[in-house]
C-alpha cells in the first residue's frame, strides 16, 4: 500500500497541488474517471475552506482497507479559528466569505463517508472518504 | 509568483479562450479581468470559453465562470461553454453548481455555429 502523502495549504496554488496529489493517488489505486473528478473536486473544496478561514493547513490522503475493501480517505486539519456552528455550515448556501456555501456540503455530497470535527480557537479536522466500487 | 495568463483569441467578432491548465483562483480571476476588458476593446459579439482540457472544476471556478456569462451579458456579448468533460459535468451538478444561466455546446466547432446563430438572430432584431 503506498505511502499516505500529505500537502501543505497556505496558498491559492497550494489548492491545486493538494488536488493533484489527490487526483494521482485516486488514479494509482485505479478509481475510475468520475471517482477521481469527485475526489479532487472534494480535496479543493476542503482546501479551499482551509485557505480562506484558516490560512494554514493541511491535506493527507491515504489508501486505506476495510475488511478487502479499499478506499481514499482525505484528512484535511488545520489550527485555525474552528466552526461554532457545524449544522450551519454544512447547510447549502451557507457562506461567510468569497465561498459559494456549497464548499463544505458540495465536498459530503462527493464523497461516500464524511466527518467534521471542530472547536473553536482550536481548530477543524475533516475526515472523509471514498470506496471503490467492487 | 505572476499568475499565468490564458491566452485570448480574436476571429472576427467572436473571441476565444481555451483553458488549457488547471487554474488557481488568482489565474482564474486575472482570466476574468483580461477577458471582460478584451470584451471591451474589441468590441466581441461572442466569447467562447473550451473547458475540454480541464479534468476538475470546482466551485469556485464554477462561480467565477457564471460571473463572467453575467458580466459579458451585462456588456451585450453572449458568452458560451464548450467541451464540458462528463466527470465535470457531473460532480458540478453534484456539487450543486448546474450553471442555469450559461449556454452550452458539445465543443468548440457545435460552440461557433451555436454562436454564429446567436449574434446573426440579434442582427434581425430591433436595434
Amino acid at each position: 500500500m503506498a505511502q499516505p502523502k500529505t500537502a501543505v495549504v497556505r496558498s491559492d496554488l497550494d489548492i491545486v497541488i493538494a488536488r493533484t496529489m489527490a487526483r494521482d493517488l485516486a488514479k494509482a489505486m485505479s478509481f475510475g474517471a468520475i471517482d477521481q473528478a469527485r475526489i479532487a473536486t472534494a480535496v479543493s473544496e476542503l482546501a479551499r475552506n482551509v485557505f480562506l478561514y484558516a490560512g494554514t493547513g493541511k491535506v493527507t490522503v491515504r489508501e486505506i482497507d476495510k475488511s478487502g475493501r479499499k478506499g481514499i480517505e482525505i484528512v484535511c486539519e488545520d489550527q485555525g479559528p474552528g466552526i461554532p456552528d457545524v449544522d450551519l455550515v454544512m447547510q447549502d448556501g451557507y457562506s461567510t466569505s468569497r465561498g459559494m456555501g456549497m464548499g463544505l456540503p458540495g465536498a459530503r455530497r462527493l464523497m461516500d463517508e464524511f466527518e467534521l470535527k471542530s472547536q473553536e480557537g482550536v481548530g477543524t479536522k475533516i475526515t472523509c472518504r471514498k470506496w471503490k466500487s467492487s | 509568483m505572476d499568475s499565468l495568463r490564458i491566452p485570448i483569441l480574436k476571429i472576427g467578432d467572436i473571441l476565444i479562450a481555451s483553458i488549457q491548465v488547471s487554474l488557481h483562483d488568482a489565474s482564474a480571476v486575472q482570466f476574468k479581468d483580461d477577458l471582460l476588458q478584451k470584451i471591451y476593446d474589441t468590441r466581441a459579439r461572442g466569447v467562447i470559453i473550451d473547458l475540454t482540457a480541464l479534468d476538475v472544476v470546482d466551485s469556485f471556478i464554477g462561480r467565477l465562470i457564471a460571473d463572467i456569462a453575467a458580466m459579458a451579458g451585462l456588456m451585450g456579448t453572449r458568452v458560451v461553454l464548450t467541451g464540458l468533460q462528463p466527470a465535470v459535468a457531473i460532480t458540478l451538478v453534484e456539487l450543486g453548481l448546474e450553471l442555469p444561466r450559461v449556454l452550452t455546446a458539445l465543443n468548440l466547432e457545435k460552440g461557433l455555429s451555436m454562436m454564429q446563430r446567436l449574434t446573426e438572430e440579434s442582427d434581425d432584431g430591433p436595434a
